[in-house]
């Protein structure tokens, strides 16, 4: 079914209306310089979908409301009776004005407006006043349109991702088609309508063909219909047909995505000139409410500059701009195998951030970047799931299982495998004959190893994606009160850490499915079943301080400050020893906060009252280099506390906190009480900020304890701390005491989040 | 006829659907379920802080039969849906007025 069918259908509608609206004007005594009929909306265009309604406008100079009504009556009864859908307004050509002005959709609608019958110069002049209106109000229609936009999306969502789309209302839909093309209309920007013109020509057949299997006018495809859909349209099965209806949705969301990236430009031009851009990480800048890469930086040499980017505008909720994404995928440099450490980092990152990751990876994956960098993604994009507990397509439901995992990442001790377990759990799905949980595992491993990951790590990974449906499954198909079960699951799971990542990924899993697949009454059974196998597991060991070298051990002979610093390019690595004192770490890491040096990872340990320190940190861009001099003039004097440091820290922390950011979860911080060592051991987990790790040794030093050891450590954008407190006797803490110092440091930590 | 309502618990949905299925029995309403008997919930001991459940998740089956199989579904359910342990349940039935299968229009007996 095509244009062509759309064209004689309504031509022959027109046909009908004619003869109708010449028998009402017999009938009522009007004449037919009195009143006009024309079409609006896509009967305007000339083209008329099985089932669809007609749009009309009756444009009349004035008449009663008396005569009008016999008029309407006459002409439209005999339509009626043969239970014909019409949408129909009468107005004047005053009232059709005023009424454009504040309704969108009629303002829009006018723009394809088309005479069919009476008086032409009514229809001309109301279809001069719709364009005249419609490009000189267009900064008033914009919000309007944005406006409607946004809300069709939230109650629609997006007709790529979803299993039974709405595809006349739904995001990349007929009705963004029209909405671009009046955009059009406005001359306010360029649009090349060439890239959706296929996608409209394709969409509207298939709305054709469902309205024809179905008899019915409804746009919504759903799974009992696609099958029959897909064979009236000659493709190989239903899974084909919604693959194309993807493909063609995705490029009318990109040129819609476009659209408004030049009218944002256009609309605030005087501004933009105005503002500052921003140098924010190498290569990269922000420029308003967007991540650009400098235009003169060599991202051809730079293979680790996608994801960096990707990692700060999802971090930081802004837009990676199309253009960036344009030129990094045209420069692209493959990343070595394995990836750098930094940019695992930038991918965890990148995905940590909930939300705003999704329009980052839309724009990466437009630009075909994903692919490039993890080629098995490649199979699930678009992938349909013919599972009624399902609502989205296997890559969106992966990314909307990572955006859930974001949430979660406080509750495991590794968030960075939470987070990139989630976003490759189905990994596996639609390798005919393959159980998916299997066979996702077999390509997990070998994909973590070549993102950085340990082997260890890798093996961790691929037990999750094993064992994804494990908890659920088992929670509700086997009794859990029989120890048989417990111990079946404690034995495929084996130890507390990949418990407690799995429950993780089934309560972000079975949010990302829908109400259906995860409710309240499954969590309950799940938590329970999770609760019974820790009890009978030996729960999580927290790492032992660090081990120190021989060389190390000749230093702490000493009691005397050292400092060496190793550049490794873009980070640098930091030992620092010095004779051990309360509030040392706090003293340090102000050291690093004004030299703004951000912590990556650290291992302290203090042995004999004098501190290792080893440091890993990276360097601010928008800063020189501290030398050597410099670093240890400021530790000299921080260690004998000659400066006022801490005013000069909080100066830097505000000014970091102007910033803007995204939503995260609030930090956690425990003490782990049921293991004694020769210290007490709190562990913080919060989401990473500069200056975090002062922040917390700060604190801790002024509650009267003192810092013995420390494992820092940053996942992505998550930072994961160990810290082994004593007394200032050196004696570890009463519990009691340990729990409050948690509960006060969570306190503080929190206020500044 | 009789509607049959059973309170299971979950993981013996699979075994009584397929006890219902020999049977002969194709149709069911199964719905997520709380709730407690005589047991009153029990008390767990999670991250070393102890809560009472009071409600304890369960599954609920409804099912319609003709009046003279009734004895014999409520035997099928009880014997799939037990363990022997407590919490195992209940079955009870009671008398249903009308059925109408609303494509069809079909009542009673036929309806089911």
């Amino acid at each position: 079914m095509g244009t062509r069918e759309r064209r004689e259908r309504s031509d022959a509608s027109d046909y009908q209306l004619v003869e109708l609206f010449h028998g009402a004007l017999l009938f009522s005594g009007l004449n037919d310089r009195q009143i006009a009929l024309a079409a609006v909306g896509g009967f305007g265009r000339g083209e008329l979908s099985p089932g669809s309604d007609l749009d009309l406008l009756f444009i009349h100079t004035g008449i009663s409301e008396k005569n009008l009504s016999s008029f309407i009556k006459a002409m439209l009864n005999p339509l009626w009776s043969v239970g014909r859908q019409i949408d129909y307004s009468v107005r004047t050509r005053g009232e059709t004005k005023t009424v454009s002005r504040g309704d969108i959709k009629v303002a829009m609608g006018l723009l394809d407006i088309r005479h069919i019958v009476g008086n032409q110069d009514l229809t001309d002049s109301v279809a001069a006043d719709a364009y005249k209106q419609w490009r000189r109000r267009i900064r008033a229609y914009l919000p309007m349109v944005r406006g409607s936009i946004n809300q069709r999306t939230s109650t629609f969502g997006e007709l790529a991702f979803l299993l039974e789309p709405d595809l006349k209302e739904a995001r990349g839909g007929l009705r963004d088609i029209t909405t671009i093309r009046s955009l059009d209309k406005s001359e306010f920007i360029p649009i090349t309508l060439g890239r959706i013109a296929e996608s409209e020509a394709f969409l509207t057949s298939v709305r054709d063909v469902l309205h024809g299997v179905t008899g019915r006018p409804r746009d919504q495809l759903l799974l009992t219909e696609q099958d029959a859909v897909a064979a009236e349209m000659g493709f190989v099965d239903a899974d084909a047909l919604m693959l194309e209806v993807s493909k063609a949705a995705r490029a009318v969301d990109y040129v819609m995505q476009v659209t408004w990236h030049l009218i944002d430009e256009r609309l605030h031009r005087i501004s933009l000139r105005r503002s500052r851009r921003v140098p924010i990480a190498k290569g990269l800048l922000r420029f308003r409410n967007e991540i650009a890469l400098i235009s003169d930086y060599d991202a051809a040499s730079d293979s680790g500059i996608g994801l960096r980017a990707a990692a700060i505008a999802a971090q930081r909720g802004v837009r990676l701009s199309p253009e960036t994404a344009m030129r990094i995928a045209t420069d692209f440099k493959e990343l070595p195998s394995p990836w750098p450490d930094q940019s695992r980092e930038d991918l965890v990152a990148f995905i940590g951030a909930g939300a705003s990751m999704l329009n980052v990876f839309e724009a990466l994956d437009q630009e075909g970047l994903i692919e490039r960098w993890i080629p098995e993604w490649a199979h699930v994009r678009f992938l349909p799931q013919r599972n009624v507990l399902h609502h989205h397509t296997v890559d969106r439901h992966m990314l909307e299982t990572a955006i859930r995992a974001a949430a979660l990442t406080r509750e495991v001790h590794r968030p960075d495998l939470l987070l990139v377990g989630a976003l490759f759990h189905d990994i596996g799905k639609g390798y005919q004959g393959e159980d998916h949980s299997e066979f996702g595992a077999g390509l997990i491993g070998p994909l973590a190893r070549r993102m950085g990951f340990s082997d260890n790590d890798a093996q961790i990974l691929a037990k999750m994606v094993t064992l994804h449906l494990l908890l659920p499954t088992a929670a509700t198909r086997r009794d859990i009160d029989d120890p048989q079960t417990i111990e079946y699951v404690r034995s495929q799971v084996e130890n507390a850490e990949l418990l407690e990542l799995l429950h993780a990924l089934s309560i972000a899993d079975g949010e990302a499915t829908g109400r259906t697949a995860w409710s309240e009454w499954k969590a309950g059974l799940v938590e329970d079943l999770v609760a019974r196998t820790l009890a009978a597991m030996k729960g999580i060991t927290p790492p032992a301080q660090p081990e120190l070298t021989a060389e190390q051990m000749t230093k702490v002979a000493k009691k005397e400050l050292s400092l060496l610093v190793m550049d490794h390019g873009d980070t640098l690595d930091i030992e620092i020893i010095a004779p051990d004192r309360p509030g040392l770490l706090a003293a340090i890491t102000a050291v690093f906060t004004i030299t703004r040096l951000d912590v990556r990872s650290a291992k302290t340990r203090t042995v004999d009252a004098v501190a290792v320190m080893n440091w890993v940190v990276t360097v601010d861009i928008n800063i020189p280099y501290p030398t050597h001099e410099r670093l240890t003039d400021l530790i000299e004097r921080a260690l004998v506390g000659t400066e006022d440091l801490q005013l000069r820290i909080e100066e830097r922390i505000r000014s970091y906190r102007r910033r803007p950011g995204i939503l995260v979860p609030p930090p956690v911080v425990s003490a782990i009480t049921q293991i004694v060592t020769d210290a007490s051991i709190i562990e913080v987990r919060m989401h990473d900020r500069p200056a975090l790790l002062h922040t917390v040794a700060h604190a801790i030093s002024e509650f009267g304890v003192d810092i013995r050891g420390a494992i820092v450590s940053t996942l992505g954008a998550e930072a994961f701390d160990t810290l082994y407190v004593t007394d200032l006797d050196g004696a570890p803490l009463a519990n009691e005491k340990a729990i409050d110092l948690a509960k006060q440091l969570e306190i503080i930590l929190t206020s500044q989040n | 006829m009789k509607l049959i309502t059973a309170i299971i618990k979950p993981f013996k949905l699979d075994d009584v659907k397929n006890a219902l299925n020999a049977f002969g029995i194709t149709g069911m309403t199964v719905s997520e379920a709380m709730g407690f008997g005589r047991t009153r919930g029990h008390t767990e001991v999670y991250r070393g802080a102890e809560y009472t459940i009071d409600l304890i998740p369960k599954i609920r089956l409804e099912v319609v039969v003709d009046s003279a199989d009734a004895d014999k579904v409520i035997d099928v359910i009880v014997k799939a849906a037990s363990t022997g342990a407590i919490g195992d349940g209940k079955v009870w039935s009671v008398p249903v007025d009308h059925v109408v299968r609303v494509r069809t229009g079909e009542r009673g007996v036929d309806a089911i």
